[in-house]
C-alpha cells in the first residue's frame, strides 16, 4: 500500500462524480426541507396546542382556601369563628417519581408525625400522580408538627404545610345540633360533583343548610415553577371570597343560658319567640363535639359517635317523636270548649280511677283530685277530669283540633330530617267497620297511646296559644348578607297555619297555663314570684314500655311568658326525666330568668 | 510543501464561509448567553467563544497545510485517534453513565469528536490508494475493519450517535470515489439483514430510544420526555418566538441537554419558526458551499475530502436537527457551531479548515 495516492478514477470519468455530488446534495437540501415542514408543523400549525403545554408546565395553582361565613346571633354576635389552621397535604406531582424513594418519603412523615403509613400511602395513591390539587392528610396540625415538616422540608419533596381558615367553636357543643359541623366532601358527595376531594363541606344543621352560601370562593395563587417544581415567581392572585354572613334568629345568651340549665339531661329545649316563630334556643342533648369533626376525624372516634347508643348526632327538637303527655291536656280543654261540648263549671269527681269497659284507666295522684272543674282539671293536671272529657269529645274532633294545631305535620322548619309526628284517628277497615276502641280516645286525651309530637311542634303550638293562634313556620335564619353586596336572602317569617278559637276559650286557657304555674298547679317548679309564667308540665310514658325502669318516664314542660302578653315560649323535654313538674318545670323557669333578667332583677328589688 | 503562504492561496479563501460559521458561532454564544442569565450564562457564553477561537486556530493551522500532505499522514492521525478511543476505558471520565471525555489539564477532551475528522481523512487515503481502484468488494473488505474498530470503540463508551455517523460518511465517500451503484445496493441490503443482529447488540436504554421514537407515547416520563419537552419548546415558540424573556420551556429547565444537544429546541422557542428559517439557511449555506468546493476541486482527493467532511456536517445537522424535532430517534449527537462543547467545536472548525484548504488549492 503506497502511502502515497497515485492518478485515480482513470475508469470513472469526473462528470459521473460530478453527478453524483449534486445528487446529494440535492437529497441533503431535500432533508433540509423535511425538517423545515416539521418546524411548520410544529410551530405554526400545531404551536398553539404546544404553547398551551408549556404554560401547563411552568404554572402551578396553589388553592387558597375562602374562609366560611360567620354565623351570627339576632344582637351581632357571632356563634362560630375562623382561625388560621395548620394542613398537612401531599402534592402528587411533586412526589418522586420512583416509588422506592417516595415511599421513604412517605415513611419520614409517617415517623416524624405518627401517622399510619398506609393512610399515607393510600392517599398518596388515590391521586392521579399528575395532579397538583394537594391531598389534606391531617388538619389542625400542632405547631410541634409544623416545626418538624418545616424542619424537614429538603427531604420530604411533594409534603407540604398549607394555612387554611377552620372553623373555631366559642365551647365545643354549642348549639351543636343547630348549626352542624363541618367535614371534608364525603365519598358520596364528591360523585354528585359539586365538591373537589378535600373541600369542607357543612355536612349537618345550618352548615349544610346555607353551605352554598356559606363556603365562598377559593381563591389561588398562580405561580411559575421550575422543573423540580421550586416557585419562581407569582403570575396571578385571585384573592378567596370569605363566604356570606348569616344572621340567625337565636339569641347566644337564651342558647348558653338553656344549654347551662338542661346540662345532666337527655332531651331537647326549644326557645321560641311566638310573635314571630323565631327559634331564639335549640338545644338537644346528648351533644356531640362539634370541632372534634373538623380536623381529620379518625375512623374509629367517628364510628364511636355513629354507632352511641344515645345517639348524640340526633336533633331532638325535630327529629325525635315523644308522647305529649298532660300537654296535650290544653288541646283537649281548647277542642271541649270551642266545641262547647266541655262548660268550664261542670264539675267532674275524680276518685283516682276511671273504668271503661272492663280496663281501669288510673290518676296520677294516689286517691284522686276530688270535685274537679274544667280550671283545677288543668292546674292539678287530672287525669280522671279529661277521660271523661275526651270520650265527650271524640277521637276524630281531637284529631281535627290536634292538627289545626300543627301536630301530625313538619313545622316546616329549614333543617332535614324533621320528623311529623302522628296524631291517631278512628280508621273504618275495608268492610266498614271501625278500627278503634274507646280506650284509645281515652288515652289519647292524656297524650299517650300512639300519639306522638316533637318538641318544635309543641313551641310552635304553645305559640299559637300565646299570639290568638296564628302558626309560624319556625324561622331559623333572619337574612343573609355579604359586607360588599347586602342582603343575599332573607326570610320576612311565613304564617303555616292559623287556628280560631274564641276569646273566651282564650282567655280561659291562658288563666288555667297561669295558674298550673302559680297557683299551687303541676307547674309550681317554674313559678317565679312577680313574674307571669304560664305553662302545663307533662309526664309521658316512653314508648318502650317493656322496659321495666321506671325512670323512663318524659318529662315536658311547655310555657310561654309572661302571661298576659307573651314574649317568649319555652319548651323543655327531659327523657326519662321522671315527673314533669319536678324535672322540666324548673329548667324553663331557670330560662327564663336569664331571658328576663332585668325585669326579675326589678321585682326583686321592688318587691 | 512548505507553510508559507502564497499569496495566491490567500485570494481563494472563501470568506464566506467563514463569515456564515462566525455567525452560527455568535447565535451559539447569544443563545447560551441568554439561557442562564447572569454570571452562569455570560461564563458558558464566553467558554463557547473562547473554543471558538481556539477552533480558529486549529482552522488557519489545517487550512495553511496542504491537504495532500495530510491525507498522507492519516494513518497516524487514524491511529492517533484510535488510541485517544481506546484510552477512554483507561482514563476516561465517566460523565452520566457515559465514558467519552478525557481529561487534559483543566480541559475535558472528547476523543470521539476529534477522531471524525481523522476518520474521513483516513478512508479518503484508503480509497485513493491504487489498490483500492476500482472500488470492489474487495476494498469494502479491507476498509470494513478501518470503520468497524472506531464504531465498536464508540459504541462501547456508550455513544451510539458518533459510531452510527461513521458510516453515512463512509457510504458518502464511497460514492464520491466511484463505487458501482449495484455494488451500493448489495451494501443497503447486506446492511438491512444486519439490522436484527445490531438489534441485539444494543444496550435496553438504546433500544428504548429507539422504541420511544418509533411510539413517543410509550413512556411519556422516561425516555421520551426530552422529545416531548423538545418539541413543547419548539412547538411553542410559534412563528415569531416567546424571545429572550418568555422562554419557559429553556429557562425554566423542561427542556434537558439544553446547553448542548438540544440547543436548537432553545433556539426555536426563542426566535420562532422564521428564527429556525435564518438558522437552517445557514446551514444550508454552509453544506452547499461545502458540497460546491467538492464539485469544483479538479483533485480528486480534495474533491474526496471535501465531500467527507461536507457529508460528517451535514449528517450531524440532520440527525440533531431530525432528531431534536422529533422525526429521528434520540442520539447524542451535537449540532456543530451551535452545541456547546470544545471538542465539537474544534472538529466543526478543522473541517472547515480542510474546505477552505481544498478551496484554496482547487487550481493547483
Amino acid at each position: 500500500v503506497s502511502l502515497h495516492p497515485g492518478p485515480v478514477f482513470s475508469s470513472r470519468p469526473a462528470r459521473t462524480a460530478d453527478r453524483r455530488i449534486a445528487v446529494v446534495t440535492a437529497l441533503v437540501m431535500a432533508a433540509l426541507l423535511v425538517i423545515v415542514g416539521q418546524l411548520w408543523y410544529l410551530q405554526v400549525l400545531e404551536g398553539g396546542r404546544f404553547l398551551d403545554a408549556s404554560d401547563k408546565n411552568r404554572t402551578r395553582v396553589r388553592p387558597v382556601a375562602a374562609p366560611r361565613g360567620i354565623l351570627f346571633d339576632r344582637h351581632g354576635r357571632p356563634l362560630v369563628d375562623n382561625r388560621p389552621a395548620f394542613t398537612l397535604s401531599l402534592i402528587p406531582r411533586e412526589l418522586d417519581r420512583d416509588p422506592v424513594r417516595r415511599d421513604a418519603v412517605l415513611g419520614r412523615v409517617a415517623s416524624l408525625l405518627r401517622i399510619p403509613y398506609e393512610e399515607l400511602v393510600h392517599a398518596a395513591e388515590r391521586a392521579s400522580p399528575e395532579s397538583f390539587q394537594p391531598v389534606r392528610i391531617r388538619r389542625g396540625l400542632g405547631l410541634e408538627d409544623v416545626a418538624k415538616v418545616e424542619e424537614w422540608r429538603l427531604e420530604l419533596p411533594g409534603v407540604i404545610v398549607e394555612v387554611e381558615p377552620q372553623r373555631a367553636y366559642p365551647t365545643s357543643r354549642f348549639a351543636a345540633h343547630l348549626l352542624g359541623y363541618v367535614r371534608e366532601a364525603t365519598d358520596e358527595q364528591l360523585r354528585q360533583g359539586r365538591y373537589r376531594r378535600g373541600d369542607m363541606v357543612g355536612q349537618t344543621g345550618l352548615e349544610r343548610l346555607l353551605d352554598e352560601y356559606l363556603r365562598g370562593r377559593d381563591g389561588g395563587e398562580q405561580i411559575e415553577v421550575d422543573v423540580i417544581g421550586r416557585p419562581v415567581r407569582l403570575i396571578r392572585n385571585t384573592e378567596p371570597q370569605p363566604g356570606a354572613q348569616v344572621v340567625t334568629t337565636l339569641d347566644r345568651r337564651i342558647q348558653e343560658a338553656a344549654e347551662r340549665a338542661f346540662e345532666g339531661h337527655a332531651g331537647a329545649v326549644v326557645v321560641m319567640d311566638p310573635r314571630s316563630g323565631d327559634v331564639l334556643a335549640m338545644v338537644s342533648s346528648p351533644a356531640f363535639e362539634i370541632d372534634r369533626f373538623t380536623g381529620t376525624i379518625d375512623r374509629a372516634s367517628w364510628l364511636a359517635i355513629v354507632q352511641d347508643p344515645k345517639h348524640p348526632l340526633l336533633n331532638r327538637t325535630i327529629q325525635s317523636q315523644y308522647a305529649p303527655g298532660s300537654v296535650f291536656k290544653i288541646v283537649i280543654a281548647a277542642a271541649g270548649l270551642q266545641e262547647g261540648k266541655l262548660a268550664p263549671m261542670d264539675r267532674v269527681f275524680c276518685s283516682g280511677e276511671f273504668q271503661l269497659g272492663g280496663r281501669t284507666f288510673k290518676d296520677w295522684k294516689e286517691g284522686g283530685h276530688g270535685s274537679v272543674d274544667l280550671y283545677r282539671a288543668m292546674v292539678q293536671s287530672c287525669n280522671i277530669y279529661f277521660y271523661q272529657a275526651g270520650l265527650k269529645i271524640g277521637a276524630e274532633t281531637i284529631g281535627r283540633y290536634a292538627r289545626a294545631f300543627g301536630f301530625g305535620d313538619t313545622t316546616g322548619i329549614e333543617l332535614s330530617g324533621e320528623k311529623p309526628g302522628l296524631i291517631p284517628g278512628p280508621k273504618r277497615d275495608r268492610r266498614g267497620r271501625l278500627i278503634w276502641h274507646a280506650g284509645e280516645t281515652v288515652n289519647m286525651s292524656i297524650g299517650q297511646g300512639q300519639v306522638l309530637v316533637t318538641p318544635m311542634q309543641v313551641a310552635r303550638f304553645m305559640s299559637g296559644i300565646a299570639n290568638g293562634g296564628v302558626l309560624w313556620k319556625p324561622r331559623l335564619v333572619q337574612r343573609i348578607e355579604r359586607p360588599e353586596r347586602g342582603v343575599l336572602w332573607s326570610d320576612p317569617g311565613k304564617v303555616t297555619g292559623h287556628f280560631d278559637l274564641s276569646p273566651v276559650v282564650q282567655e280561659f286557657l291562658r288563666r288555667s297555663l297561669w295558674g298550673a304555674v302559680n297557683a299551687g298547679g303541676t307547674g309550681g317548679g317554674a313559678r317565679i314570684p312577680g313574674f307571669d309564667v304560664a305553662g302545663k308540665t307533662g309526664t309521658a310514658q316512653s314508648i318502650s314500655k317493656s322496659r321495666a325502669d321506671k325512670g323512663q318516664d318524659h318529662a315536658w314542660f311547655a310555657s310561654f311568658a309572661p302571661a298576659n302578653d307573651p314574649e317568649v315560649v319555652v319548651v323543655v323535654l327531659s327523657e326519662g326525666g321522671g315527673k314533669g313538674g319536678r324535672v322540666a318545670a324548673p329548667i324553663a323557669r331557670k330560662i327564663y330568668e336569664t331571658i328576663f333578667l332585668e325585669r326579675v332583677a326589678a321585682i326583686e328589688i321592688g318587691g | 510543501m512548505s507553510l508559507k503562504i502564497d499569496r495566491r492561496l490567500l485570494q481563494n479563501v472563501d470568506w464566506a464561509l467563514l463569515a456564515t460559521a462566525t455567525v452560527l458561532v455568535g447565535f451559539s454564544a447569544a443563545t447560551l448567553l441568554t439561557l442562564n442569565p447572569g454570571r452562569a450564562g455570560s461564563s458558558v457564553a464566553f467558554r463557547q467563544l473562547a473554543w471558538f477561537g481556539v477552533g480558529l486556530l486549529a482552522l488557519v493551522l489545517v487550512a495553511s497545510v496542504d491537504y495532500r500532505r495530510l491525507v498522507r499522514f492519516a494513518p497516524f492521525f487514524y491511529l492517533l485517534g484510535l488510541a485517544g478511543l481506546a484510552a477512554i476505558f483507561v482514563v476516561g471520565k465517566t460523565v452520566s453513565g457515559a465514558r467519552r471525555w478525557i481529561g487534559v489539564g483543566v480541559f475535558s477532551v472528547q476523543p470521539s469528536e476529534i477522531f471524525k475528522v481523522a476518520f474521513v481523512l483516513m478512508l479518503v487515503w484508503l480509497l485513493c490508494s491504487r489498490w483500492a481502484q476500482p472500488i470492489s468488494v474487495w476494498t469494502l473488505f479491507w476498509i470494513l475493519p478501518v470503520v468497524l474498530i472506531p464504531a465498536g470503540l464508540i459504541v462501547k463508551q456508550p455513544d451510539l450517535g458518533t459510531a452510527v455517523l461513521l458510516f453515512p460518511v463512509l457510504i458518502l465517500l464511497l460514492v464520491g470515489s466511484g463505487i458501482r451503484l449495484r455494488l451500493l445496493g448489495m451494501i443497503a441490503g447486506l446492511v438491512a439483514a444486519a439490522m436484527p443482529v445490531g438489534w441485539l447488540l444494543l444496550k435496553g436504554y438504546q433500544r428504548e430510544r429507539i422504541l420511544v421514537y418509533l411510539d413517543p407515547l410509550r413512556d411519556p416520563l422516561g425516555s421520551a420526555y426530552n422529545v416531548i419537552q423538545a418539541k413543547i419548546a419548539i412547538g411553542s415558540g410559534q412563528l415569531l418566538g416567546k424571545g429572550v424573556g418568555g422562554a419557559t420551556q429553556s429557562r425554566l429547565a423542561f427542556l434537558p441537554e439544553r446547553h448542548t444537544d438540544f440547543i436548537f429546541a432553545v433556539f426555536a422557542e426563542m426566535w420562532g419558526f422564521v428564527g429556525c428559517l435564518v438558522l437552517l439557511a445557514g446551514y444550508a449555506f454552509l453544506l452547499l458551499r461545502g458540497f460546491d468546493i467538492a464539485a469544483s476541486s479538479r483533485d480528486p482527493v480534495g474533491r474526496l475530502v471535501a465531500l467527507g467532511v461536507t457529508g460528517l456536517l451535514a449528517t450531524q445537522v440532520l440527525v440533531n436537527v431530525g432528531m431534536v424535532t422529533g422525526l429521528l430517534p434520540v442520539v447524542g449527537i451535537p449540532l456543530p457551531l451551535m452545541s456547546y462543547g470544545g471538542s465539537s467545536m474544534l472538529m466543526s472548525l478543522a473541517a472547515l479548515g480542510l474546505l477552505l484548504s481544498v478551496r484554496m488549492r482547487q487550481f493547483q
